[in-house]
């Protein structure tokens, strides 16, 4: 996404519920394609509450993704495997 | 699977008999999955089951009277004018330790599990509806409270290292 101008935002943001809704459907990619490329190509560059928003939002997924994700232990592995051959030659 | 596990169980050797279990019931009822549909939400589903029978009964998590209290408190307008994202990107960048998993298993389990289910297994609302079975309205309304929370908690840690929130 490009660096707007933040000197020429607007500070407020008149339709901020709705954009909030909408934010949620664009992050989690539930919103259409429209929604989207209008969205973010027609307001969040001119809204500094929603582009803020936008971007704490992205931040916080990466950050989870990043820190919260922990893989199974190998031995877990193992054992599920070998109790299920053992089901199926019972 | 294991990592679903041990967010909810928030315990090593809990989240590996948790992750067994779902595995062995999988394999007994394969025949109730429905082929063509997704297998990952059919084994989550069946894990989210298993952990509400088995686990949480044990477990010191507040009872289901206690979090209907919790969600009509967290559903009433107020609180959704206090939570004001005051947070800062640049705050979470500074976030290198376990803040962010501490913040996550802060929550009350049913809105930790929201996030794990869609911003780690990157599953759909409708998925998501149908593994935690209730509506898709509530999957929306629970994920929007549960990222509030959330990030009301890394603000407080934000504070803590010394960023002024706006």
């Amino acid at each position: 996404m490009s660096n707007p101008d933040q000197s020429h935002m607007k500070q407020d943001c008149e339709t901020k519920r709705e954009c909030m809704q909408l934010l949620q459907l664009i992050v989690d990619g539930e919103a259409t394609h429209e929604q989207t490329t209008d969205f973010l190509s027609n307001h969040l560059e001119h809204c500094m509450p929603c582009y803020k928003t936008y971007h704490l939002e992205m931040a916080i997924r990466q950050l989870l993704k990043l820190k919260c994700i922990s893989q199974a232990p190998p031995e877990l592995v193992d054992t599920i495997k070998a109790k299920v051959i053992q089901n199926l030659a019972d | 699977m294991y990592n679903f596990a041990y967010r909810l169980t928030l315990d090593q050797d809990d989240s590996k008999d948790l992750v067994q279990d779902t595995y062995m019931k999988a394999y007994r009822f394969i025949d109730s999955f429905q082929q063509g549909t997704n297998a990952k939400a059919w084994l989550f589903r069946i894990l989210k089951n298993s952990f509400i029978n088995d686990y949480r009964k044990k477990s010191k998590e507040p009872s289901k009277v206690d979090y209907q209290e919790v969600e009509s408190y967290y559903n009433s307008d107020e609180v959704d004018r206090q939570i004001t994202p005051d947070l800062r990107v640049e705050a979470l960048k500074d976030m290198i330790g376990d803040e962010i998993s501490n913040a996550l298993n802060s929550l009350d389990v049913d809105f930790r599990t929201v996030i794990i289910l869609c911003d780690l297994e990157g599953f759909k609302y409708d998925e998501m509806a149908k593994i935690l079975d209730i509506p898709i309205g509530t999957v929306r309304s629970r994920l929007h409270r549960a990222r509030n929370l959330l990030k009301e908690k890394l603000s407080e840690y934000a504070k803590q290292m010394g960023y002024k929130t706006a």
